[in-house]
């Protein structure tokens, strides 16, 4: 337990340090503004397609909102404290600064996790969770205390999903080194498929994005139990498994990377 | 230098930025699959709307199938559009090699005109053809459909090489806007996406809200990918094509003209950055 502690006090101080040394820059706020702009401009397209078309069914433009807000949030959240693991390939692996990682005495995990930071990278997760906050007032859900454990599960659940994304990637680059662009399909594309209400997703895509990569598990589902859209309740629950597995299996990728390596870069 | 010797100089740094971008095979199939995966998405989504919402009569004169045809095309030209600025040209401006560049007996801009547009066209035009060749193979549902008429075709290659050359020259009006800025890439970023959003490749300009069609056909960004794939999808009829490729040509030379301007009054002052 001392052990972890001590480690989450290191990440905590690198964290410190990245933001310090972020908000030296003059203009850094202006990042905020332009992450805001790029956040708000990507579901514009779902948004002008109700407003033309209206309704699917039951499925209003708040509760697409709803699913597509809790994907992002926990994106966003991803992205903000684990943008180590993001960068990783390009950042650490080609340019042979992992060498250095591997000399301290301290977990890879965190040194990796906490090798980069951006602030404005929160944005995004504020956003999506304001969206929300703003759907599920439109949709009248009462906020009761269960209700905000099961979206604070999911966001949790998708928090250490989308974190299992980056480590995957980050295992795979060691083998790789060039050419992920295509996990692109499970970062930015992966959430792009809550704007389809589920009933009328194709079967293939409803498996890939539940038992493959659990985007649906961490977004629809929960968002279903809290509004009661006539799914067994219990799915809500799963996000947190479903997360704390896919990170599992990202880690036994990332431990077999990290054996496989012989230094890159000079 | 003569015009004639820096055409002749561009020419060849085209030739070898063009040989260039085909160095990155893998990265081609990779950007293939992002994009067909986008595609199989944006199909989907599309269909539901068009299949099972309230007012599906309400399409702006775009049917389903002639939606499908356009994700295809949209996403197949997509690569055209220059995200950022040319790595290459952006690390000369930050390191000051932009002092290496004006010692050059050339004009800077057709320079680096050619050589942004090339490294454009050699890194997309394999992953757009795969893009648009695996539209065609997809079920008959989501399939991208033959062109509505040979003269749309002949059309749609038109407006595809004015798409190319009107994404060139906007591309090189934000370079210029970028020389001189030293605090970082906002401003470009943002003007890049404003293109982005107004080009169709987010939302066929036909099914923005009606009171926009008017400023949409107008504004520049449609030259992109909207006129392109409506000629070919046959929602812009050939007889109204003249007037379509009018608009791409205009601001293509708008923007020449604008991007020669400010580079000339940018490289009066010029900061050589770097150090």
């Amino acid at each position: 337990m001392g052990r972890l502690s001590g480690e989450f006090r290191i990440y905590i101080k690198y964290l410190r340090m990245h933001l310090l040394s972020g908000i030296e820059y003059k203009g850094w706020w202006l990042m905020l503004l332009q992450v805001l702009i790029v956040v708000v401009t990507d579901p514009i397209s779902t948004i002008l397609l109700f407003s033309r078309f209206g309704s699917i069914g039951v499925w209003t433009v708040e509760r697409i909102i709803l699913v597509y807000a809790l994907a992002v949030a926990s994106f966003g959240l991803a992205e903000s404290f684990c943008r180590g693991f993001d960068y990783f390939p390009w950042h650490m692996l080609r340019t042979g600064n992992f060498d250095r990682l591997l000399l301290r005495p301290r977990s890879l995990f965190t040194q990796v996790a906490a090798s980069f930071f951006h602030i404005h990278r929160l944005i995004r997760a504020a956003t999506g969770i304001g969206a929300a906050a703003w759907a599920l007032g439109k949709l009248e859900v009462p906020l009761t205390a269960l209700n905000i454990a099961v979206l604070a599960m999911a966001l949790a659940g998708g928090f250490v999903m989308y974190c299992g994304v980056f480590v995957l990637t980050s295992g795979l680059a060691f083998f790789t080194i060039k050419g992920l662009d295509w996990i692109n399909i499970l970062t930015n594309a992966s959430y792009q498929i809550t704007r389809c209400p589920e009933p009328y997703m194709p079967r293939s895509l409803k498996n890939i994005f539940t038992f493959l990569l659990p985007v649906l598990l961490v977004s629809f589902y929960p968002a279903s139990t809290v509004c009661g859209w006539g799914y067994p309740p219990w799915l809500g629950f799963l996000p947190l498994p479903a997360g704390l597995l896919f990170m599992g299996l990202a880690l036994i990728f990332w431990r077999i990377g990290v054996r496989h390596y012989k230094s890159t870069g000079s | 230098m003569t015009f004639r010797q820096t055409m002749r100089a561009c020419r060849s740094l085209f030739r070898i930025r063009f040989a260039e971008g085909l160095q990155y095979r893998a990265a081609a199939v990779s950007g293939v699959f992002i994009s067909v995966f986008w595609g199989i998405i944006e199909c989907v989504i599309y269909t539901v709307f068009y299949k099972y919402s309230q007012n599906p009569w309400n399409d702006g004169g775009m049917s389903l199938t002639q939606t499908m045809s356009y994700i295809w095309l949209a996403q197949g030209m997509w690569g055209l559009q220059a995200m950022s600025i040319d790595g290459d040209i952006l690390e000369k401006i930050k390191s000051g090699d932009i002092g290496v560049e004006l010692c050059r007996p050339m004009d800077l801009y057709f320079h680096w005109l050619a050589k942004s547009s090339a490294g454009k066209l050699g890194a997309v035009w394999l992953r757009g053809l795969l893009t648009i060749a695996a539209g065609a193979l997809m079920p008959a549902a989501f399939r991208l459909k033959p062109p509505d008429s040979a003269a749309a075709f002949g059309l749609f290659l038109a407006a595809l090489a004015l798409a190319f050359a009107l994404c060139s020259c906007y591309a090189m009006f934000v370079t210029a806007i970028r020389v001189n800025i030293t605090w970082g890439e906002g401003p470009t970023y943002m003007l890049m996406l404003a293109s982005g959003v107004l080009s169709g490749g987010y939302l066929p300009l036909r099914l923005w809200p009606d009171f926009l069609q008017g400023f949409l056909r107008l504004q520049p960004f449609g030259g992109f990918v909207d006129i392109p794939a409506q000629l070919y999808i046959g929602t812009l009829a050939p007889r109204d094509a003249l007037a379509a490729l009018g608009v791409q040509f205009f601001w293509c030379v708008l923007f020449l003209a604008a991007g020669r301007a400010i580079l000339r009054r940018r490289l009066g002052s010029v900061i050589i950055q770097g150090g």
